[in-house]
């Protein structure tokens, strides 16, 4: 079983109990607008490309023989100022799993684990289910909910401590803004309430959309006295899409 | 605070001026040197600032040479004379000269140690004069006791350090070092605490006061740079009873510095695998503040390294930290810490050119490393004769041991420095040319030569698609053990022109920038001009996963046998330290690098979009502190080479 993985990041402060490690797995079945890690959206492996230090010396256009870089126009080998990389890289859970108990210890003896995030990991169960399997620390997930109900529980069963957001409460809205309705979100969310897993929900509050009054007495009223986390918006959410070819629309119109 | 803000805008300058003095020519350099010392001390105008609790600044700026141009020309073809000449980076017996006053220490001194104490007791009295004028009683009554008595409450104590480090650096010696102040000033604090003569906060108060004594005349100590004044404290670790000594003093000190949050005094924390993690904490809190401090040390590898090394246990568990990160011995040591410096890249460098062609195994190529590291050491320790020091009179009173002579301890320590570029340039010999044999002997040698211009496709692999020292890859962490322990056993058993032994080390200072231009372009990737890594950390280009990969890779060296010290840098963005949760979580990291044996370790909380408004708009970041390599220092008084190096370094981000 293998799986795609765009970033794993050490020692992670904000992904759960304790210092964490998060693999963020590539694919998310939801187009928020808001969206900060676009490189998670897409299921392929993409090409990431740092325009603004180009020095168009054009090597990474001329012909090479690399396996890896056949999907691509470019060579992802060739630029001398290490600007092209590719987003989502190919492991075997047997091997992820190998490379993440090198420092288990770190993690286990501080209270942290092994985050897995995205995109949406839940496009990715059955390779999160076997790495789960062969990790051996606090697991913990951090999820949209958007995924059929078995796999859903499948994924949930196995973790430690869920972090499931609800973003909008409204199911049109939630069409709108993140391109897919609530229905299957709040199903599952009613699972999760019920499943005795430590969990907690988390809002990115984004002005205008999710951080309006009525949005947040609406989920407030659908998540009763779940921990609920509110995450402030992060500026910075449109860095990433020149990169992987992309436009953030978020502000398009309004700003 | 006014003072504050009157120290910060160097107000107190405008008392300044310049003095020259002539030197007989028939005058013996300690007559010239004792002298010099009292015409100084003369010449200072006492001065004291409203609201000022610890009273003597400098006023005379300049100190002038004992030497004509050509009497020093002279000195220095006969003798190894190390950097200014004077003695630096010892850890004087503050203790003992505050307990009991600079009158029984006259006792025991020469001639020439009596003449400077009655100096300084001679401005002291010309202070108590001031002070009376000012109507400050307080002053007045302390000045009455120290520094020629011993003191007998906490603030006393702080005077007598404050006059008696003054006069050191009035003497003409630098960096300074302030040593285990916990350690010797607690007993006084606990004292007016028990006796109810002072408040916990009124002590926070004075301790600020005394903090701030220490930035008001850094500016004219300057090192290489702005800054590199070698004022260092060190807080916490083990007693001579195996005790911890971290107190409510070592606490106050970090709590004063994030007061302040100046650059000097720069602290050291020592630390061990029993120190419990609140202890790292409260340093996280500190560098949050951004200083570049605390630097950490772990009394587990030190104190057995410098025992396996020949220090008595009893000396190696009182070690102090020096200007930088070097471990040094108060009061007895007379060591040179940082005397010479090996460059890990240039011995690959020569191997490269010298060896590779005729390499048939890299393991045949590394025995030519270590040939070419002992030839190095051979050219570095043979060139360290007939050493000489300016002599200092005041500072041979305030150690316990003959500094002339060469103390209880002269050890020379000698800096690593480009341990990553080494380490990563081996793993490229190791791994394209003699495992995968995908390049040639020639074309990486060409390719290094020429700054990657020829055979330009071997760059972007060398420099970012190959396994890099940081990432936790044993087989490529291997070379940098190896390079480490060829280094201490090139030093191993060999005498220095003093009695001492060699010690080697893990530090860079300037020689980051220094020994990289020795060379050309490296194996690893890096280009020509391109600078090391500062001390002991990952090379600036390589794609490092994070920290706690870092902290294992960096933490499989042999320290023990590698003492000189030089800390493990680590740089992360600002926005790490957010909350009390965050800064718990750092501070488990750090623990974990002294649990896992790491030696030395200096963490960095860095804003990079700050550094680049203040090359932009220097005005406006006058206080953005950034650490330089065992130092911290105000970034835009910082040449624009060390401004570029700090932005360059890893960054981590959460």
């Amino acid at each position: 079983m293998t799986g795609i993985v765009f970033d794993i990041k050490e020692f992670s402060l904000h992904d759960g109990p304790g210092p964490r490690v998060t693999v963020f797995l590539k694919g998310c079945p939801l187009r928020c607008l808001w969206c900060h890690n676009p490189e998670g959206l897409s299921p392929e492996p993409q090409l990431m490309i740092k325009h603004t230090l180009c020095g168009h010396c054009g090597r990474c256009l001329e012909k090479c023989d690399h396996e890896e870089c056949k999907p691509f126009d470019r060579c992802i080998y060739a630029c001398p100022n290490g600007l092209i990389s590719i987003s989502g890289v190919e492991y075997t859970a047997e091997k992820l799993a190998k490379k993440l108990m090198q420092n288990a210890d770190f993690y286990i003896k501080n209270g942290g684990g092994l985050t897995v995030s995205g995109g949406e990991p839940l496009m990715q169960a059955d390779f999160v289910c076997e790495l789960f399997e062969k990790v051996k620390m606090h697991k913990a997930i951090q999820t949209s909910g958007f995924a059929d109900e078995d796999t859903f529980k499948k994924v949930i069963d196995l973790c430690d401590f869920v972090m499931m957001d609800i973003k909008i409460a409204d199911r049109e809205e939630h069409k709108k803004y993140t391109g897919v309705y609530n229905d299957i979100i709040l199903k599952n969310f009613e699972y999760l309430a019920k499943s005795g897993k430590e969990y907690i929900i988390r809002t990115p509050l984004i002005p205008n959309i999710t951080d309006t009054e009525e949005n947040l007495k609406k989920i407030q009223k659908i998540i009763k006295n779940s921990p609920w986390e509110k995450l402030p918006f992060n500026k910075m959410a449109g860095a990433k899409y020149p990169m992987v070819g992309l436009d953030f629309n978020l502000f398009k119109g309004d700003m | 605070m006014s003072l504050y803000n009157y120290i910060l805008n160097k107000e107190h300058h405008k008392f300044r001026k310049n003095i020259s003095l002539e030197f007989d020519k028939n005058m013996s350099p300690i007559e010239r040197m004792t002298y010099r010392f009292e015409e100084l001390s003369k010449a200072e105008t006492p001065v004291i600032l409203p609201e000022e609790q610890i009273c003597f600044i400098r006023t005379i700026k300049n100190i002038p040479d004992i030497f004509s141009e050509e009497e020093w020309a002279e000195i220095k073809s006969k003798h190894f004379i190390h950097e200014l000449g004077y003695f630096s980076n010892l850890s004087p017996n503050y203790e003992d000269a505050i307990k009991v006053g600079l009158l029984a220490k006259r006792e025991a001194a020469d001639e020439y140690g009596k003449r400077v104490i009655d100096a300084i007791l001679a401005l002291t009295e010309r202070y108590k004069e001031e002070a009376k004028k000012q109507g400050r009683d307080d002053i007045v009554k302390v000045l009455d006791v120290v520094p020629a008595k011993g003191a007998t409450t906490f603030r006393e104590a702080l005077q007598s350090f404050r006059i008696i480090h003054y006069s050191l650096w009035l003497e003409g010696n630098y960096h300074n070092t302030v040593g285990r102040f916990d350690k010797y000033m607690y007993p006084y604090l606990k004292a007016d605490l028990d006796k109810g003569i002072i408040t916990e906060e009124e002590a926070q108060t004075l301790l600020d006061d005394f903090f701030l004594s220490f930035n008001k005349d850094s500016d004219l100590y300057v090192g290489v740079q702005q800054g590199d004044n070698g004022q260092s404290m060190v807080l916490g670790g083990l007693d001579e009873n195996g005790n911890e000594v971290f107190n409510l003093l070592s606490k106050m000190c970090l709590i004063s510095s994030n007061n302040l949050l100046m650059i000097d005094p720069k602290i050291n924390l020592r630390v061990s695998k029993n120190t419990p993690l609140e202890i790292y904490e409260l340093g996280s809190q500190l560098t949050k503040a951004g200083l570049g401090f605390p630097q950490y040390s772990n009394d587990d590898v030190v104190i057995d390294g410098l025992t396996k090394l020949g220090y008595e246990y009893k000396d190696a568990i009182d070690y102090a930290i020096a200007a930088c990160w070097e471990f040094i011995i108060p009061k007895v040591g007379a060591d040179v810490a940082n005397i010479g410096a090996l460059s890990f890249p240039k011995i690959v460098d020569i191997c490269l050119h010298k060896h590779l062609e005729n390499a048939e195994t890299f393991e045949a190529f590394m025995e030519k490393v270590k040939e070419e590291i002992n030839i190095e050491c051979d050219n570095i320790c043979n060139g360290i004769k007939d050493l000489w020091f300016i002599p200092s009179p005041f500072m041979n009173v305030l150690m316990d041991c003959n500094i002339y002579e060469g103390g209880k301890y002269n050890y020379f320590g000698i800096h690593g420095t480009g341990i990553a570029t080494a380490t990563d340039s081996l793993e490229v010999i190791k791994k394209y040319v003699f495992d995968e044999k995908t390049i040639s002997k020639k074309d990486l040698i060409e390719a290094v030569d020429s700054d990657f211009e020829k055979h330009e496709e071997i760059l972007p692999i060398v420099r970012y698609n190959t396994p890099k020292f940081g990432q936790n890859i044993d087989e490529v962490d291997a070379h940098a053990v190896k390079l480490l322990d060829l280094f201490s056993d090139a030093l191993e058993g060999r005498v220095n022109c003093r009695g001492g032994k060699f010690r080697a080390g893990t530090g860079s200072a300037m020689f980051y920038l220094w020994h990289a231009n020795d060379i050309g372009a490296s194996p690893d990737g890096r280009r020509k001009g391109e600078p090391f890594g500062t001390n002991f950390s990952a090379s600036l280009f390589a794609k490092i996963d994070g920290p706690v990969s870092v902290i294992k890779s960096f933490s499989k060296p042999h320290f023990s046998k590698a003492i000189n010290g030089g800390p493990l840098t680590l740089e992360f963005h600002n926005s790490m330290f957010t909350d009390e949760d965050c800064i718990q979580k750092v501070a488990m990291l750090v623990k974990a690098y002294v649990d896992m044996g790491g030696h030395q370790l200096q963490l960095n909380a860095v804003n990079m979009d700050k550094m680049v408004d203040a090359q932009l708009h220097p005005e406006n970041h006058r206080q953005l502190v950034v650490r330089i390599w065992g130092w911290s220092a105000y970034f835009v008084e910082l040449d624009k080479e060390y401004q570029d190096h700090v932005m360059r370094r890893q960054e981590y981000t959460i």
